[in-house]
């Protein structure tokens, strides 16, 4: 079982990696925060399946939360940035 | 970052979930030793549900939650309580943050004082942090443009 949650988060870290590209060069605004809330859900799904490889998912989870919290955060954060700027 | 926002999705998104994100930063807090976490996670939690606050409900309803000055004196208050109990064990005789000796002020046995007493200071750090992000946050947010309150 060991051996499909570390295959199954390595297939989502490279899904991560494609990402991080659109993160980085993304045209416009709007595709580089589309791209770094991908990487956020992600990297809570990445987290969830340490936890189950470590057999300490009840740990995991807190921080798993945590990192969902401020990445909703974050999302409203730059969604309020882009009202701001009038960009949309 | 101060303009109201009139999306009432997010006013009402945040409302709800504003006291939730609080009462986790607490289970944060309070369980520090047994799981990860602690009192600057738990302060960085509790900060950015004001911060949620300050984003969606705008800065003027903002102040009457926690305004400039209460977060100064939450900061202050949260350092108190760290050195204060630091300070409470060299006045019982011992080094500084040892926990061990509150046993004779809190009446229980030594281990127990130890767990008592790092719960005092991860509140007094998990205020203090909490203070100071969201002191921090609204001075960017404003940029120095709002002028100061007595």
């Amino acid at each position: 079982m060991h051996t499909f949650f570390l295959s199954l988060g390595m297939g989502l870290f490279a899904l991560a990696l494609l990402c991080l590209y659109r993160g980085v060069f993304g045209p416009g605004v709007l595709n580089r925060i589309a791209g770094i809330c991908a990487i956020g859900t992600k990297t809570l799904i990445i987290l969830l399946l340490m936890g189950f490889i470590y057999d300490r998912v009840e740990m995991f989870i807190d921080i798993s939360m945590v990192y969902a919290l401020l990445n909703f955060i974050g999302t409203i954060t730059a969604a309020k940035y882009l009202e701001m700027k009038g960009e949309v | 970052m101060t303009k109201v926002t009139d999306d009432i999705i997010i006013r009402t998104v945040a409302r709800v979930l504003v006291p939730f994100i609080q009462l986790y930063a607490l289970y944060v807090i309070m369980h520090g030793h047994h799981s990860p976490g602690g009192g600057f996670q738990g302060g960085v939690i509790l900060g950015a549900s004001f911060i949620l606050y300050l984003l969606t409900h705008g800065i003027e309803e903002a102040k009457l939650k926690m305004s400039e000055m209460k977060a100064g004196l939450f900061s202050s208050f949260g350092l108190l309580i760290y050195s204060g109990i630091g300070l409470l064990c060299i006045i019982l005789g011992s080094n500084y943050l040892d926990y061990g000796k509150l046993s004779t002020l809190l009446k229980v046995i030594p281990a127990q004082a130890r767990s008592l007493g790092i719960l005092g200071v991860e509140i007094g750090v998990g205020i203090g942090v909490m203070a100071v992000m969201f002191s921090i946050f609204f001075d960017i947010s404003t940029g120095g443009e709002v002028e100061e309150e007595q």
